[in-house]
């Protein structure tokens, strides 16, 4: 029973982390419709900012993430800019863009490696660890799900209260009768690719905290989200959380059952059976 | 020299990688990113066969194939009900997943330490070991696979792909079975990749999972892109330029792990590039008459259309489709509350209805492209209510669609062709096993293509693609389309909505002789104009419910109807 609770709560945490991960790369893929694979590297990126940022500068958690962010958004954007921007334009295909992004990514990935080096970077946070009952966790455990609140509620005040919320929101619902009604959807393509940028940033930080930055953590980071997005519904962000922390307690209550080595599979059987019974996902905004 | 042999080794099984996942991505449209998967898998097979069990060649290569073709369709099966992004990320989770279950399933493939003593090829005593000799081997295995799949895309079965790929459901309307379509090119395209996977372990002697990551599907597919997707050439061309593309930075000092990495930064580079300024790739897909299986000589000969053109025969007023009490429930929504209809021999019967009163959902009902939720629906007298569209369609029931849905990429007699009855061609192990047959049968079609444009007197745009079509020529092709099933049964959804006087002339005639000729046809329309001129008898559908049946004139001088139709 206690293994029960505490594998739960292991569950929920990485949940957490990937509906973080989900909400930015789902922000991004139901705004434009762009499937970014090289979401992954600017993750990896911000990874290794916050890294250089709290071991040269013996910076905080905090102030290390905010240089993550930046710099997440500024990779963020220019990849929007200098690839997808182009395509655009060009009006390719919906599956251009996702093989343009694939390119960019293991570009990307490989430029991570070169300027930070490969193997595992860890920054040295404070951290304490803390019980309750039966069940323990850390500091970081803490600011992840802290984190994935403040981030869903954020962009909750922002999507329902503002101007360019709203415009995202139209977006998503139909980009061609958002662009009838007037609504810049370059302006909020890039909107989108900054937030979806930071949000990564954040996710990027806490990894780093908990197992450390290396060059290929980007893809399994990019490709939970998109599995969070998809079992949750596009364009719902009820249903990338919920789809987040499914994934994050399905995979981690199957070690109670199941070796840790065909941990990462567990998530994927979810997904199949998901795309079997309900290729909507579960909360579905698609009214075709 | 050993060392251009090997690097002539390696162009020969990227040579092979890159035509099977063209065939998938390029041809077929069908973007699966597990081919590294499937590679692996048929390397694995080869190197625990050989080397666990002593398994001779050729049967660890056929072995491998089978195993391949056999996991990709079974993997594919549920990977076909989706498409586009789903499909992308399930075959990347299927990957992952075959890469873990080759890591953990450690009493078979050794785990990460991988097979290492593969034994080498033996031919007549002499162990096939030094590249040079292997290249022979490389060669004839790439010349095989590109004939294999030369052939099969220039056939009545590529021309079905080009004809999914480019619209599904239009596809399904003329009879192609797209289940069997996608099925089949998941299968040979696996097949494929596992006799590149295989080479690779009896030429490299040892495989682990490493060679068979994620990266090695996009190393694959920039290959792909840079030659030009549908292009077989061009995917040799395009394998060729990016295995030797890195071996040039070997000449440049660079510490080992640097240039590994400069390597795949390359592949990305020019992944990206080439979708920027040139999507087509080097080598586009050949279009227009280039694109044509048939030669032009072939379409002057005597054809045997006419009896396309003729109804089955049978009693003139006879019932031959007949929906009785259909309903239709979407999640909620009921779309068709009480429909029923009999179509009949040689007349020509009218659908009206006002926007939404569920006259194309009535259609999709009748073609099998929806399945009621309650009712009836029978052909001569037999309940027709499992059967696909496909199969609808030879057994005598077609439809058009008011989009239009032509092949816009395929020229217009092709167009036509796609759409024939009875192709063998369109099942492919009748490509290899009876090739006289399939010449012969692809001349007679030529043929009969041929004349079904000249009787909506399209012939002399028979070689344009549909794409540069007027939107008048448009509709003519889509029912020289329609016409081309040889259906006994001809479901037009609008027809003539958009015509001007003229062209609404000359399609008049053109429907009114199908009907004299015993067929049975039923058209959606809006003008009272045409419907007037043109039907026997006409059903008012209104709320999902047949309201009135009657001549046109009957239903048109009735008050209650034209309240409904002009509210």
């Amino acid at each position: 029973m206690d293994l029960f609770l505490q594998l739960l709560v292991n569950g929920f945490i990485n949940g957490s982390n990937y509906a973080l991960l989900g909400i930015g790369f789902g922000l991004i893929f139901s705004t434009t419709g762009i499937v970014h694979f090289a979401y992954g590297s600017v993750y990896t990126f911000a990874a290794y900012v916050a890294w250089f940022l709290a071991t040269s500068f013996g910076l905080a958690l905090l102030p290390s993430m905010a240089g993550a962010i930046v710099a997440a958004v500024l990779l963020g954007v220019a990849c929007y800019t200098l690839l997808y921007r182009p395509l655009e334009l060009r009006r390719a295909p919906p599956l251009i863009p996702l093989i343009a992004s694939l390119g960019l990514n293991i570009m990307l990935e490989n430029l991570n490696a070169i300027i930070f080096g490969s193997g595992v970077r860890s920054a040295n946070f404070a951290s304490e660890v803390y019980f309750a009952g039966p069940v323990f966790f850390t500091s970081v455990h803490i600011w992840q799900v802290v984190s994935c609140i403040a981030v869903v509620a954020a962009l909750v005040v922002f999507l329902r209260k503002t101007r360019y919320g709203r415009a995202i929101l139209a977006m998503t619902d139909d980009p061609n009768m958002a662009r009838v009604v007037g609504i810049d959807t370059k302006k909020v393509s890039y909107i989108v690719f900054a937030l979806g940028s930071a949000i990564s940033a954040v996710a990027a930080t806490l990894t780093l905290m908990k197992d450390g930055a290396s060059t290929h953590m980007g893809f399994i980071a990019v490709f939970m989200g998109f599995v969070a997005v998809i079992v949750g519904g596009v364009g719902s962000l009820r249903g990338v959380i919920a789809g987040g922390f499914l994934l994050g307690i399905v995979e981690s209550l199957g070690l109670w059952k199941i070796s840790t080595e065909w941990q990462s599979s567990i998530a994927f059987i979810v997904l199949f059976i998901m795309i079997m019974l309900r290729p909507q996902g579960l909360f579905s905004i698609a009214r075709r | 020299m050993e060392y251009i042999y090997h690097i002539a080794v390696l162009f020969c099984l990227y040579g092979i990688l890159t035509i099977s996942f063209n065939l998938l991505v390029g041809f077929t449209g069908m973007f699966a990113l597990s081919h590294a998967a499937l590679y692996a898998i048929g390397a694995y097979t080869t190197a625990i066969l050989a080397t666990d069990f002593g398994i001779p060649f050729p049967l660890d290569m056929i072995a491998s194939v089978l195993v391949a073709a056999v996991i990709s369709a079974v993997i594919a099966l549920p990977a076909l009900r989706v498409t586009g992004h789903y499909l992308v990320i399930v075959s990347l989770a299927l990957q992952i997943i075959v890469l873990q279950v080759i890591l953990n399933w450690k009493s078979l493939t050794r785990g990460s330490d991988g097979i290492s003593g593969v034994p080498s090829y033996n031919a007549f005593g002499f162990a096939i070991t030094s590249p040079d000799r292997f290249l022979i081997v490389a060669l004839i295995a790439l010349a095989a696979c590109y004939w294999f799949t030369h052939r099969l895309v220039r056939s009545p079965f590529g021309r079905g792909l080009r004809a999914m790929r480019e619209n599904e459901s239009a596809a399904q309307a003329v009879g192609l079975n797209i289940l069997y379509m996608k099925l089949s090119t998941f299968a040979i395209s696996a097949a494929l990749a596992a006799v590149a996977g295989s080479l690779f372990a009896r030429y490299f002697r040892y495989v682990g999972v490493d060679s068979f990551t994620i990266n090695e599907t996009i190393y694959v597919l920039a290959m792909v892109i840079l030659g030009g997707m549908g292009n077989l050439r061009g995917s040799l061309v395009g394998a060729a330029i990016l295995v030797a593309l890195p071996e040039l930075l070997k000449f440049v000092p660079l510490p080992v792990d640097i240039a590994d990495k400069i390597r795949l930064i390359l592949y990305g580079l020019v992944l990206m590039l080439i979708l920027l300024v040139r999507p087509q790739g080097l080598l586009p897909e050949p279009r227009g008459r280039k694109a044509m299986l048939v030669s032009v000589e072939d379409e002057s000969g005597p054809s045997d259309a006419g009896k396309l053109l003729d109804g089955e025969g049978g009693r003139q007023g006879g019932v031959v489709l007949q929906g009785s009490n259909l309903r239709k429930q979407f999640s909620g929504v009921t779309a068709i509350k009480d429909f029923s209809i009999a179509l009949k021999r040689g007349q020509i019967t009218g659908l009206l209805g006002p926007n939404g009163a569920g006259k194309t959902t009535a259609f999709n009902l009748l073609t099998g492209f929806l399945k009621p939720t309650d009712g009836v629906i029978t052909l001569n007298g037999r309940s027709i209510a499992d059967r696909k569209p496909h199969e609808l369609v030879s057994a005598g029931v077609a439809r058009s669609f008011q989009d239009l849905r032509l092949f816009t990429n395929m020229t217009v007699i092709e167009n036509v062709i796609v759409a024939l009855p009875d192709q063998s061609g369109r099942r492919w192990p009748n490509l290899f096993l009876h090739p006289a047959r399939i010449r012969a049968e692809e001349r007679a079609n030529a043929a009969r293509a041929m004349e079904i444009l000249r009787f909506v007197e399209l012939e002399n745009k028979a070689h344009e693609t549909a794409a540069d079509l007027s939107y008048a020529e448009e509709k003519l092709l889509v029912v020289a389309r329609l016409l081309a099933t040889g259906a006994e049964v001809l479901l037009f959804d609008e027809p003539m909505s958009g015509l001007d006087q003229t062209t609404l002339a000359d399609i008049f005639p053109v429907l009114r002789r199908l009907a004299e000729h015993g067929k049975v046809v039923c058209i959606i329309e809006h003008n009272l104009d045409v419907i007037k001129e043109l039907c026997d008898e006409v059903y008012f559908l209104d709320e999902g419910r047949t309201m009135a049946v009657g001549t046109p004139d009957a239903l048109m001088n009735d008050p209650e109807l034209a309240e409904r139709y002009f509210k």
